[in-house]
């Protein structure tokens, strides 16, 4: 398998911190949530080094980006190393002058808001009263300065019914261009609060269906790269692939979910190089002790995920006699190590035929033929 | 006054080497990429000040085979087209 000499990306998990506790994030109680963060001196020592490997960005995470103190040194050693960036923030602690900021680099991609709701029930029922109003602020700071804002919007139980109007608030009164969604994971606190937070499997039909037609109606203006709409997408996909007997899909039938890892690896905010910040127990080494490239080219770890997609899916017993198996990608290893503490594996969450099982349904007004 | 025989390679691109020698020359400030083939990027590190483009053109032949016998004229656009982008540029001597 060939590997790039330097990843071309990094997400940089630069504080452990938050000022809110938002009751499915998937940071707090994970690995990643870790006593210390990295001081300043570390961080630009270690921008230095992406500057040797060129590494092209990197999206500044946490916890809560904008909660370090030294947050505009930190981006100037970003832009000081001819690097651009982005950001994922609860939009919370962004002001006019920080958004000013932000514009005056020149080098940021895209600052990624989180808000859950067209009002503030929806949204602070799990982030916490208030938010709702100040997310809303940050975003139209970042709006007003021109800078490429995004959101992000979780789905759970609160907000499920509240999807089209949230697709009418974002896309219509605040004027985006378009809006990403996914759904609360089975990570960090949301592993806790499951049962008030997780959709049940007629909310995840209903928020499927709801998606779809919303993405009718605003067409290429909401994405997904997991939750209801990207699996309600893929999975028609092998349910039309089952109905026309197709042998196989390409690049199915394999753990073939997660591509990431041949572009881009994640540092904990303790500096701990890990592959993806959603599986912070895999330590590949730590930065500024551990030359960045060796352990991207060498590390066997991370090798042997890369070498997840050698794994047929045939291999499991549940797969086995599944008849969506040469269709289906065993979706994302995080998740399958989160479930099933073995990254190596299926991940059960993203599983169609247990979706089906578990009395789930398929938007039907999208399928073509049922057999 | 510049030295319009020696270009040089603008040093705020990042030249990122990925497989098989082919190379992405990255702009940060316009976000914007380029592929750039293993020729191109053997031309592209010799873009120091100090190499002409006939001397680049002498190291491809004596680096590479089958180098064409018009080598000379494809080195001279492809170094105009990096100029004419901002990506590479002259010395300017002082007077």
């Amino acid at each position: 398998m060939k590997i790039m000499r330097t990843p071309r990306s990094l997400d940089l998990e630069i504080t452990s911190r938050c000022n809110l506790r938002c009751q499915y994030c998937s940071h707090f109680t994970s690995e990643g949530d870790v006593e210390d963060d990295l001081p300043l001196a570390e961080w630009l020592a270690f921008f230095e080094e992406l500057k040797r490997c060129a590494v092209i960005d990197v999206c500044l995470q946490g916890g809560e980006p904008f909660f370090r103190e030294d947050f505009k040194e930190l981006l100037q050693g970003v832009v000081r190393n001819r690097m651009r960036f982005s950001i994922l923030t609860n939009g919370t602690l962004i002001t006019d002058e920080m958004a000013s900021f932000l514009a005056s680099t020149g080098r940021c991609n895209a600052v990624q808001v989180s808000i859950d709701g067209s009002v503030p029930f929806t949204h602070d029922a799990f982030r916490g009263e208030g938010n709702f109003r100040r997310a809303l602020n940050g975003l139209r700071c970042l709006l007003r300065h021109g800078l490429s804002a995004t959101v992000r919007v979780t789905i759970h139980r609160k907000n499920v019914l509240d999807l089209e109007a949230v697709a009418k608030f974002l896309l219509e009164e605040v004027g985006l261009p378009s809006f990403s969604t996914n759904a609360a994971s089975h990570f960090g606190l949301c592993r806790k609060n499951s049962e008030q937070v997780q959709l049940t499997v007629e909310e995840r039909s209903l928020a499927m269906e709801t998606l779809l037609k919303l993405s009718r109606k605003y067409p290429c203006r909401i994405e997904a790269q997991a939750g209801p709409l990207a699996e309600a997408t893929g999975w028609i996909e092998m349910e039309q692939a089952r109905c026309q007997d197709k042998d196989q899909l390409p690049n199915r039938g394999y753990l073939t979910a997660c591509g990431g890892v041949m572009s881009k690896m994640a540092i904990r905010a303790d500096g701990i190089m890990i592959p993806c910040a959603q599986l912070p127990h895999m330590e590949l080494g730590r930065i500024n002790r551990d030359d960045l490239g060796e352990v991207w080219r060498k590390n066997s770890e991370f090798n042997r995920l890369r070498d997840r997609v050698k794994i047929p899916l045939t291999a499991f017993d549940y797969c086995r006699t599944c008849d969506y198996a040469n269709y289906c990608t065993g979706n994302c290893p995080a998740l399958a190590h989160t479930m099933s503490h073995d990254a190596w594996c299926p991940s059960p969450e993203g599983c169609l035929k247990r979706f089906l099982e578990a009395g789930g349904w398929l938007p039907r007004s999208n399928m073509s033929s049922n057999k | 006054m510049a030295d319009k025989t020696k270009p040089i390679a603008n040093a705020e691109l990042i030249l990122r080497e990925e497989f098989d020698d082919w190379a992405v020359l990255f702009d940060p400030d316009s976000g914007n990429g380029f592929g750039l083939s293993p020729t191109s990027v053997f031309v592209w590190k010799l873009l120091d000040g100090r190499h002409t483009e006939e001397d680049i053109v002498e190291e491809l032949r004596r680096n590479f085979d089958d180098v064409p016998e018009d080598a000379e004229g494809h080195i001279r656009e492809f170094v105009q087209d990096l100029v004419s982008r901002g990506f590479a540029g002259y010395e300017i001597k002082a007077l």
